[in-house]
Formats: C-alpha cells, structure tokens, sequence
C-alpha cells in the first residue's frame, strides 16, 4: 500500500493532542493519517476519570472527537502502528509506517465469546497493572475501535486455537504478521506524549513495595467507573474503602534526582483527587503534602475551592519517608512548616503526585528533531516535523488541545508551501 | 513575640566558612522529614530540625548556636543523598559550625576531644607513643619505599581496646594475602575527618598537613584505610591540600585479592545468620555497598541478613560528625533501632565495616542487653575468623 500525495499530513500519536491536531486538519480539508502505538485512540486521557477544574468525565470529549473521524473521509488511523523511517525533506516526506498484528480482525463485534475461551491472564496495561486482562481482551469498556486484542504471547498455543473456535465470527486471524508500507507527507505532527515517572525511584516512599502507595494515575484508574474496581477507592492491600487519603506532591519532582522541572498539572491533580475521595465518602479526611502549591491563572479559584474545605488538610513541607506499620497503615512523617511542627499521620492509602517524562525520553527517533536534556522535543521551525503537546513540554488537557491546533496549523502551512 | 533580626554579615561568614551552597536551598524540608532524629524521641530530636537550621543560617540569624541543635548532625547523608536541589547540607552543617567553634565556642564536652587531637594527634587521648601499641607481638611490617601499600589504621583502632582487633584482625587478613604492606607508627596523625566535622577548620588543616607531609616524605603511593571515614576524607578532602594517592578501603582490596585467588574463607565460623549495617561513610557517602556483602557471602555456610534499612536508606549508628563523643540518653539512640531490627530478623550476629559503628552498635546492644543473643563484629573480625 503506498500513498501518494503532497496535500497529507501525518500525526503520531492518537492522544488527545494527536486526534486534536488529526481532527483540525482534516476538517480543513487535508488528508491525515493518524498513527497510534496502541491498540486504542485517546491516550492518557481515555484513562482519566474526571479533568479539572470542571470534574467532567473525559469520554463526552473523546466520543465527540472519535465521531469527528469516523464521519471524516480525509482522517485514516492506525492502531498499533509505529513510525519506523523518516526521509525527504519538509514538504515531501516519505514514512514508513510498522503496524504489529492485533490478531483480531475487522469482523469483530466485541461480543466477549472469546474472551471466555481465554484462560490466561495479564497485567492490565490500562489500569497500570492494577488488575489483570485475560490474554484475548478489550482494551477498554469505551475503547475505540472497539475491537478485541490478543497478546502475541500466547501465539502458537492450544489457548489461542480455542480462542480462535470460540469467535462466531471468524474474527480471530492467528496468521497475522508485522506490516509496514510506505506514506508520502508533507508534515508530521509528532505528538507521542508522555508516561508518568517511574516512582519506585523515590526509594523512600516505598512504591512497589506497599501496595497501598500508588500514583496519581493509578488513583484516576481507581476513581474510574471503568476502572479496577468499577470506580471504588480502596487500600489495594485489603479491598477496603479509604478514610484518610495522603497525597504526596512534587514525588519525584522539582527534583535534581529525579525530574528537575515542575509537571505544571500535579498539584491540580491531587486537587481533583481529593475531591474524588471527598464525594464517594463524605466523612474521610484528605492531607496534602506540598512545596508550593501551583495553580497557575484561573486555576486559582479550584485551588481556593478545595482548600477551604475543612475535610482537607493542607501541609507546607515535602514528605519524607513512607513507613509501612503491622496495622497496614501507612506513616507519612513530614514538617509542618506553617506551625513548625513535625507531623507524622497514619494513612489507609498514599498517592504519589508523579510528574510528566516525555516519551521522547530516552532511544533514538526516527525523526531528526533536537531534544532539550529531559527528553522534551524543541521547536524545530522549518524541519516539517513539529512537536504538539506534552511530548514538547509537561502541559494539561486544554492547553494540549490549543497546542495541536497550532500544530496542525503549521503543518497545514507545509502542504500548501510548496 | 521577639523580634528576629537578619544579619548579612553572619551570612557571608557561614558562607565563607564554607557553606557555598546554603543559598540553593528552597526549604521543601525533605532533609527534616528524611532526617534519622525523627526515628527517635527526646530533645534532641524535638529541637533539631535542619531544615530551619539552615533557613537560620540563610539568614545569618541567631538561634542555630544552641549546642543541641549545632551539634546534633551525624552527617549521615540521608538528606544530601536525596536532597532536591544537591545542597551540600552537610557542608553547610560543618561550616555553621566552624562560625561558632572558630570563635572560641566550643562545647565543653568536645573540649578535651579537640584538646588531644591537637597535642596527641589523636581525640582518644591516647599518648603518640602509644599509638603502634597495638602491634605487639603481630610483627607488623614497617612502611619504606619499597612497600606497595601504606595500611592506616584509624586512631580508633590504634587505642580504644575493642577497636584494636579489627586492626589486628586486617594485618593478619593483609598477611595471608601475601601483598606488600606496611605502617608509618607514631608519626601518623588522624586523618581529622570528625574534627572538621565538628568546625574546627584550624585543627583540621594542621592535622591534615602533617599526614600529607609525613606521607609524601615516606613515599607513599597507594593508601588501605581500616575505617570509611580516613578513606573519605582521603579521596575526598585531601586531595584539594596536596594529599594525592590512590586511596583505597580495606574491603575493597579484599575483595580484589579474593577474585584473585589471594585469600580464601574456607572455614566455617561460630555464626551463620548474619546482618550487615552499611556505614554512611562507605555506603551513601562513598558508593561502596556491594564489596563488604561479597566477602561475607563468600564464607562458608553464612546467611546475608538485610536489615529493613539498608543500602541507599540505610539507618546511620549515630557515631559521625562528631556524635560518637556524645551522651545521648537510651530510648534515644539510633543503633538501638538496628539492635531491634537485627534481633528481630533472627541475626546472630551484626556486622560492619567502621570502628565508629562497631563502637556504636556495641553500646546499643548493651543497653538493650542483647549481648548473649547478637554479638557485634567488624567485618575484619569474622574474615579473620574465616581464614583457614
């Protein structure tokens, strides 16, 4: 399959910067592929809970942005695909794109009979492992394209035949192997985003080793009505619902061992969170560990929102170490600055606020754009490949939306250029 | 409520005295949370907070000169370790230090410490005469141009009774390797690394001096140290003096000799569950962590025990900058804590590899009264107990 047309843009990445950018441009009236390392579209997003400051779930977005595509002749996407080889020049690039095989076909109607068949079981990547996926699984409730995925891991077993008879639509397809094949494009928007950081490197809280520490990205999991535990917060140790919620900010932030900037978003998150546990169990108590609050423009008010409620304990002084004790709560020793006092507050569960990594960080790009020394992707004007997103720099929803707009406008600009 | 007064110039003497990076600091208090003194109660632990001592000396203001608190760090490296913006915090602790101790304002505890490192060479009022004492009947090879390696014993291991035997026990361990080593003797002064921890730059420098002399004038080029913290300071303070040589800890060497076939631990010893403490000097402070853990697995029936604090986090003994001259009541000891762990793990034994935390731990044990359960060793001890 080659495709050939100076008037196309590509756009990595099908989280909300990348569909954002896919979807403007194409209503402009470019062709735009759209590719996407996983098996689902909507990145980070699609495993929020609520966005702040509103607490709107994200789905209504995103369901509006999948139908923008579905309905749109000039947007064409692949799932599981990656950009493997760049050439040309601005205005004329030619891509090749690998998708992997997903095993299971366009015929799929997501009824589950295969899923049934399945007998082994994974680490849930879309709920950061919290719980398990059978081997054959819907990535999400809501995923879209809502079509199964078989983990390449049991090719060749008696489970993947029994898979294959279980579908009554011959949906299963064993054979399928890696393809790549060639785009022609004038620009590509790269907007691959980020992954939270990994916190089992702040050696002193413990991450990894009390499972009632988790991140804030395993907190919007749990909070999720599609989540783990169908929107429950609970101490991941026993099940049980939460009382007294810690959230530890800038873990692993503002931190010359760690990141050395700010996410920019964390301390809203926690904000949010907060209010999370504060709505499912009106009588539990949250503390917040905090450098500086940063809640930056209109933020502000959400801020002042959150603080003034007496459930919320607002604590000037980053946290030390994370204790575990025979009880099964959890210490969170820490100065408290305001009154100069040492606290030390037990805890049903801990989230740490981790921050934003590129996931330009680290390994070689198949594009030639200049990185800064975390792995963010610099301006590169002129060189047709324009960075959108929190891949250029740790941003929240809205200004990723507003980012990849200009993004596709300046990608635009290359197809008309020449 | 007192008015507070900032004064610029106490701030620029803190910083001259050595504290550069006092103003990086942007008060997140990760030191204070991470800091031992919480594990503990007491005074001590209620008053000392180092994230407002150094916000004190940021400031230059007063209140940082009460002895409890000026004196309190043990320069564990916990909060240096970990610190967010690489203040070198205990820099900072030393220079504030050396504000008070330069003028004059030295506690009376430390008084006769400083006092005999000064006309000794020594802080364990040991007479210079006696410092080679130790040696009788070992037939210790002396130290000459030809000798490839220059063993320097710690002064703690030269005069404190207990300690000697992890001296002893390094001579027999460098003898059976069969390498070239010897000792200098009573010229040798301390390497000073608690007393400039304590703020007394002056005696620091004067001590510092007269090894580097006597060192170069033997012709030393390769250094064992006994102890984490003559090693420290030797790779990483003198060197900026004029001390260069190629300094190395007495483990490290062993584990050297064992890959090369020179030593051997073939036979068993009386204890098999054994917990080793990381020395802060060895450990957080120099990156050593796996070479002691090595040689012990290489005994014989002997089972490694990891204390719950261990490695990059492990629980300092509470002997350095200068604590292990200090009285500080039980209940408030933070070796108790690695006694109680280490008993609690089933250890027979616990282990180190620094006189000052072998001393420490000995003291826990004791005011625990663990003694007939959890003996107390210095790695040397149990390798020399190993040989065949």
């Amino acid at each position: 399959m080659t495709e050939t047309t100076n008037r196309s843009i590509l756009v990595v990445g099908g989280g909300i910067s990348g569909l954002s950018a896919a979807i403007e441009a194409a209503e402009a009236g470019c062709q735009v592929y759209l590719v996407e390392k996983e098996a689902y579209l909507g990145g980070r997003v699609a495993r929020m809970n609520k966005y702040f400051p509103k607490l709107c779930p994200p789905n209504c977005g995103l369901e509006i942005n999948f139908r923008r595509i579905k309905n749109n002749p000039r947007v064409r996407f692949f799932t599981m695909a990656e950009v493997v080889k760049v050439s040309g020049s601005p205005g004329d690039f030619d891509v090749t794109i690998r998708v992997s095989p997903r095993y299971i076909n366009e015929k799929c109607t997501a009824c589950g009979k295969c899923e049934e068949a399945a007998t082994s079981t994974f680490p849930n990547p879309f709920n950061y492992g919290i719980d398990l996926v059978k081997s054959v699984y819907l990535p999400a409730d809501f995923c879209f394209p809502l079509r199964y995925v078989l983990n390449p891991t049991i090719i060749g077993t008696e489970e993947a035949e029994k898979i294959k008879a279980a579908c009554p639509y011959n949906a299963v397809d064993l054979s399928m192997t890696p393809k790549e094949f060639d785009l022609k494009v004038s620009a590509i928007v790269w907007a691959t985003g980020w992954r939270p950081y990994y916190a089992e490197k702040i050696l002193y809280y413990g991450f990894g080793k009390n499972p009632d520490v988790i991140t804030n990205v395993m907190m919007e999991r749990y909070a999720s009505p599609d989540g783990p535990t169908r929107g429950q917060i609970v101490r991941p140790s026993d099940g049980k619902p939460v009382e007294k919620v810690a959230f530890i900010q800038c873990a692993g932030s503002r931190d010359e061992n760690h990141l050395p900037y700010c996410s920019g978003i964390c301390c809203l998150a926690s904000l949010k969170q907060a209010t999370y546990v504060l709505d499912q169990n009106p009588e539990a108590r949250v503390f917040i560990y905090y450098i500086d609050i940063r809640a930056l423009g209109r933020y502000e008010d959400f801020f002042v929102k959150v603080q003034s409620d007496p459930r919320v304990t607002l604590i000037k002084g980053k946290a030390g170490e994370i204790q575990r004790l025979s009880s099964g709560k959890s210490v969170v020793q820490a100065e408290d600055q305001i009154n100069g006092i040492i606290t030390k507050e037990e805890f049903d569960l801990v989230v740490l606020a981790t921050g934003m990594v590129p996931s330009t960080v680290d390994g070689e790009l198949p594009v030639a754009v200049a990185r800064d020394s975390n792995g963010f992707l610099l301006d590169s004007d002129g060189t047709g490949i324009i960075a959108a997103g929190c891949v250029k720099q740790p941003v929240d929803v809205a200004t990723s939306v507003q980012d990849a707009t200009a993004a596709a406008l300046r990608a635009l600009q290359f197809t008309v250029r020449r | 409520m007192e008015p507070k007064y900032v004064s610029r110039e106490m701030r620029d003497y803190i910083i001259e005295m050595g504290a550069e990076t006092i103003t990086w600091c942007m008060q997140c208090g990760l030191c204070t949370a991470l800091c031992p003194w919480r594990l503990v109660p007491g005074e001590t632990s209620e008053k000392f907070n180092i994230r407002r001592m150094l916000r004190l000396g940021q400031m230059g203001m007063e209140g940082f000169e009460d002895e409890t608190v000026l004196f309190a760090c043990s320069t564990c490296g916990m909060c240096v370790k970990n610190c967010p913006r690489g203040v070198k915090i205990i820099d900072n602790v030393r220079a504030m230090r050396a504000s008070i101790v330069g003028g004059g304002g030295v506690p009376a505890n430390l008084r006769p410490i400083l006092g005999s490192a000064h006309a000794n060479g020594n802080p364990w009022a040991g007479p210079r005469e006696k410092r080679t004492v130790w040696q009788e009947g070992l037939d210790v090879p002396r130290f000459s141009p030809d000798t490839e390696y220059f063993l320097f014993v710690c002064c703690h291991s030269c005069y404190d009774p207990r300690s000697t035997k992890i001296a002893k026990s390094i001579v027999k361990l460098l003898k059976a390797s069969g390498i070239s080593f010897g000792v200098i003797g009573e010229e040798e002064s301390c390497c000073g690394e608690s007393m400039r921890k304590l703020g007394d730059e002056e005696l620091f420098q004067k001590l510092a001096q007269s090894n580097i002399e006597l060192f170069n004038k033997k012709g030393v080029k390769k250094i064992i140290t006994t102890s984490p913290h003559c090693y420290w300071v030797f790779t990483e303070e003198y060197p900026t003096l004029g001390g260069e040589w190629e300094v190395i800890h007495y483990t490290q060497l062993l584990v050297k000799l064992l890959e090369e076939g020179k030593l051997k631990f073939s036979k068993e010893i009386s204890k098999r569950k054994i917990a080793y403490h990381d020395p802060c000097y060895l450990g957080r402070h120099s990156d050593i962590y796996d070479e002691p853990r090595n040689l012990l697995a290489s005994i014989p029936g002997v089972e490694l025990i990891e204390l719950d604090r261990c490695r990059d986090l492990s629980l300092c003994c509470a002997g350095g900058g200068g604590r292990i001259w200090a009285e500080v009541p039980m209940g408030e000891r933070f070796g108790e804590l690695r006694i109680v762990d280490a008993a609690e793990k089933n250890a027979q034994m616990l282990t180190t590899a620094c006189p000052y935390c072998m001393n420490m731990l000995t003291d826990a044990c004791k005011s625990l009264n663990k003694q007939e359960s959890l003996e107390i060793t210095e790695l040397s001890e149990v390798l020399a107990e190993a040989l065949e």
